[in-house]
């Protein structure tokens, strides 16, 4: 229970005034969630977060008598449609008690008030998050969270390939632009609405348009074409370049991993900063791999787990956020070794114990030389890129 | 009574869930701004002609194979044995196909390292070609087995076997050489009863996802994957374009069926002047046949081994011709999780044999004329988008206290498993001789005596290829496990496809191995027990 313990004392001291019954409050949730099941609605495309969820639920079994059970999802979309229509069925005891979501799922599921809360600055850790220096931990593209949901890992548009293969990889778009056209055929990016595509053309937006400061602000269709102009001239430069002479695109980020694997291409992206170095690891990708970002700083974001609002078991998933707050499991899960998701705590506000176990270890295929976040653009921007894109490059 | 509660049982437990959710999406198929905002969508109309040419193309290019194997063959001493072929090449799922297949085929693929090799793949356009000419050849090597399969268990088993037998006699006495038996004689009655398994396989090729996704084309893709995406999508407005599109999707098949039925139709006296023409001693294409019939064998082994092979190997990059380094950790991985494995051999098991039996329950008490019913709907439950059904059901469900139990599961799994058992069982049995009963109940047998004795012996390959059809499609549905489990019972498609998001090629292809593992078994015994019991 040193965990639960150092979690209080650090709190009580950051807001002592503000909240003199929460500690009692959280030690009746704490009683409350013991013996609970918390079914966690999770992606599961990948061994390495599955395994993390594994041991997560071994600790809190040990700990907390929580039983946390991984419903393995493709697309967190399937999550909201499922809650949406159980709470329009009047399901008071809903099938998901926590679910991993952030963007635009979130927005879906604030919006129609499909989610309990707020919760996530009353539990314990969240005293611990680095909310100065990671701003998207309470701005989930440029949304306000809220409270609504609990940051979990920090994302970063992520580019990488094999090093042995390409030398000085592109620093910025019009270096790829340079790369692509010195290799035709061997660069491309997953189709939108896949959202690393998405991703890549708001980067592409981000580096080439005139007035940065329209981006955190809703946007209508008539500024949106004057402001996008630049993205379309830069992807129509782009695309005779590209794999297929930009006809075609690969359906999804899996897949254009899987073509760098092979040797179709020469570089590929992720939004997860530590995935190469972990495809290093596991030997899906080559020793000498190098990733890398543009050194203007590339899209990022965080991760969030949230509760809905008719959850079975709403004291234990929010032991269940607060436990995945904590020093020990963000460490663990920020190891290359384990999963390599970047941490939302700051670790200044950690006990010089707790911060040693961010070691801090490279490895062959990490991020080199980490370039800052850049936030992501309002919301409202992707249906219209995602529309413009389509209407252009779709057939 | 006998026969109300024959229908009684089918309508209960597999018209009345798929009927109500359909009923549940009408709101949805009549929403105005969803149907304009599909019509606005870019990629509708060259979307929607790829769908019908990749459905039609490759099911009339896996019938003519089928028709050209099965001529070439007939009654010869390989003919048995191609069953058995046909029914192990049945059980690899359509994804795990497309997986291995786009290996073979793709630019830095096996073939490719075979017949250029060198520094960098060639910039080949195989797989995601504009045209799905990669698609098509896929879905016909994927779907011949099957077809093949349905017309084996026609001209093997059964009263009508023994018919088209003594006809082919008649008209060899006649002077007709055996292509021309063939084609006058066995191969009309044999399309007749094809007609249902072969609907099936257009619109699985019209509407077909998870391959499209592995080898389609991209920009655009087919009309399913682009209203895939639309009903994938957390916004609502998507979600409504997606039922609309997936409406639109079903009424266009529909009406392609309808205009190629009328055609078979009208060409009805064509076809009748062409059967009574005089002998000729046209022979059969035993070499083209044989020709055929080794490449799909071989390509069909050649994607199981890539998927063996692609299994132990994280890593397989360009240009080597086998991995460089093995590695069990997929296998490992597989190996925690063998409660999904049983959840879903149980599932299959209970959901083929209830099939099994409410199909024939049907046929027993039914007029042959109710089939249309039965079977259209059966069509429309294959034809429709599965997310869309099954999002009808879960709302169903989720009032009736099913989501997220056994019994929830089972239904929804039932849904797809009836209308395949049905539309495969439907030829055989109906052309069981009626003759036969009649003879049986002036020996004054009771009816499900001579059900017992005299028709399911006669009827026992079709029955029992049946069922491992069930089995087979149980086994791989993963949308109905998704959702209406509600995650609170895992089955193996639902780890398998979860784990293929992620692109991790060797764990995929553990997961498809293992998927076909239990078909595989169910084919081979079904293929086994089909076997005529006179050779």
């Amino acid at each position: 229970m040193k965990l639960t313990r150092r979690a209080l004392t650090s709190l009580a001291a950051a807001s002592a005034f503000a909240r003199p019954a929460l500690a009692d409050g959280w030690a009746a949730i704490e009683a409350e969630a013991k013996g609970q099941t918390v079914y966690f609605n999770a992606w599961a495309g990948a061994d390495t977060i599955n395994a993390y969820i594994a041991w997560a639920g071994e600790q809190l079994k040990a700990r907390h008598g929580i039983t946390l059970e991984h419903v393995k999802i493709t697309d967190a979309a399937e999550v909201v449609r499922r809650v949406r229509d159980e709470v329009k069925a009047g399901k008071a005891q809903g099938s998901v008690d926590l679910v991993w979501i952030n963007g635009e799922n979130f927005h879906a599921m604030k919006e129609d008030n499909l989610l309990f809360g707020p919760f996530a600055a009353d539990l314990p850790n969240f005293a611990l998050v680095d909310i100065e220096g990671k701003p998207t931990t309470r701005i989930d593209f440029a949304e306000a969270t809220e409270g609504l949901e609990s940051p979990w890992g920090m994302a970063q548009l992520t580019f990488f390939g094999d090093g042995a293969k390409i030398g000085t990889p592109p620093a910025a778009m019009m270096e790829l632009l340079d790369f692509a056209k010195n290799a035709p055929g061997r660069v491309t990016y997953p189709a939108p609405p896949d959202f690393h595509g998405t991703t890549f053309l708001k980067q592409v937006l981000v580096e080439t348009i005139a007035d940065r400061a329209l981006l955190p602000m809703s946007i209508d269709a008539e500024t949106f074409k004057k402001a996008s102009e630049p993205l379309f001239e830069f992807l129509d430069q782009l695309h005779p370049s590209l794999w297929r002479e930009g006809k075609q695109f690969p359906p999804s980020q899996a897949q254009v991993k899987q073509m760098l694997a092979d040797g179709e291409l020469l570089m590929a992206l992720t939004f997860n900063p530590n995935e190469p170095a972990n495809l290093v690891a596991s030997g899906e990708l080559a020793p000498s791999t190098i990733a890398w970002q543009h050194s203007g700083g590339t899209i990022g974001n965080t991760h969030f787990v949230a509760i809905p609002v008719n959850a079975s078991a709403k004291a234990a998933a929010q032991v269940t956020a607060n436990f995945l707050l904590s020093p020990e499991a963000q460490a663990r899960k920020a190891d290359l070794k384990v999963w390599g998701d970047p941490t939302v705590l700051d670790l200044m506000k950690l006990s010089s114990a707790d911060a040693a176990l961010f070691t801090g270890r490279t490895a062959p295929g990490a991020v080199a030389v980490p370039a800052p976040t850049i936030p992501e653009p309002h919301g409202s921007w992707v249906p219209l890129i995602e529309a413009a894109w389509l209407e252009r490059y779709g057939s | 009574m006998r026969q109300l509660a024959g229908a009684a049982l089918m309508l209960l437990l597999w018209a009345l869930p798929v009927l109500a959710a359909l009923a549940m999406l009408l709101p949805g198929a009549i929403d105005g701004e969803a149907w304009a905002a599909l019509l606005q969508h870019p990629q509708l109309w060259p979307a929607l002609a790829l769908s019908l040419f990749t459905g039609s193309v490759s099911a009339l290019l896996a019938l003519l194979c089928t028709l050209i194997i099965a001529a070439g063959f007939y009654r010869s001493r390989y003919w048995a044995m191609l069953q058995q072929v046909a029914a192990a090449g049945l059980a690899l799922p359509h994804l795990a196909f497309a997986i291995g297949f786009g290996f073979l085929i793709m630019p830095s693929g096996l073939m490719a390292r075979i017949l250029v090799g060198g520094e960098q793949p060639p910039q080949w356009v195989t797989t995601q070609d504009p045209l799905g000419l990669s698609l098509v050849a896929a879905l016909v090597l994927k779907e011949v087995p099957f077809l093949f399969a349905m017309a084996w268990s026609v001209l093997s088993k059964g009263d009508a076997a023994g018919h088209l037998l003594g006809q082919s006699r008649a008209a060899a006495s006649l002077g007709h050489g055996r292509g021309s038996i063939w084609l006058r004689i066995v191969q009309p009655q044999l399309l007749k009863r094809m007609a249902w398994p072969l609907v099936i396989v257009f619109i699985y090729g019209a509407s077909a996802v998870d391959m499209a996704l592995v080898i389609g084309p991209t920009q655009p893709p087919t009309l399913a994957v682009v209203v895939w995406q639309d009903l994938n999508d957390a916004d609502l407005a998507h979600n409504a374009r997606g039922v609309a599109g997936a409406m639109f999707l079903t009424i266009m098949l529909a009406a392609v069926l309808l205009l190629s039925f009328s055609f078979i139709a009208l060409s009805k006296r064509a076809r009748a002047r062409f059967r009574s023409a005089g002998p000729s001693r046209l022979g059969l294409p035993k070499r083209l046949a044989f020709s055929l019939a080794a490449m799909i064998i071989a390509v069909t082994l050649g994607v199981t081994l890539l998927l063996v092979l692609m299994s132990s190997a994280p890593r397989w990059p360009w240009p080597v011709l086998l991995p460089p380094n093995h590695s069990l950790a997929a296998w490992e991985t597989f190996h925690h999780a063998s409660a999904p494995l049983w959840a879903s051999l149980g599932l299959s098991l209970a959901t083929s044999l209830t099939a099994l039996a409410l199909t024939v329950a049907w046929f027993e008490t039914r007029p042959p004329q109710h089939d249309r019913w039965l079977l259209g709907l059966a069509l429309a439950a294959l034809a429709l988008p599965q997310i869309l059904i099954v999002a009808g059901q879960y709302r169903l469900f989720l009032l009736a206290g099913l989501s997220g139990t056994w019994a929830g599961l089972f239904l929804a799994h039932l849904t797809p498993v009836v209308a395949y058992v049905a539309i495969v069982l439907a030829g055989p049995y109906r052309a069981f001789d009626i003759r036969f009963a009649k003879v049986a109940q002036s020996l004054k047998a009771g009816p499900f005596r001579m059900w017992r004795l005299v028709k399911a012996p006669l009827l026992k390959g079709p029955l029992v290829m049946a069922a491992a059809v069930g089995f087979g499609v149980s086994m791989v549905q993963y949308v109905p496990a998704q959702m209406i489990a509600a995650g609170r019972i895992q089955t193996l498609p639902v780890e398998a496809v979860t784990l293929a998001s992620g692109g991790n090629r060797a764990l995929t292809a553990v997961y498809a191995l293992m998927l076909a593992l239990p078909p595989l078994i169910a084919f081979s015994l079904a293929a086994l027990a089909g076997r005529p019991r006179w050779r």
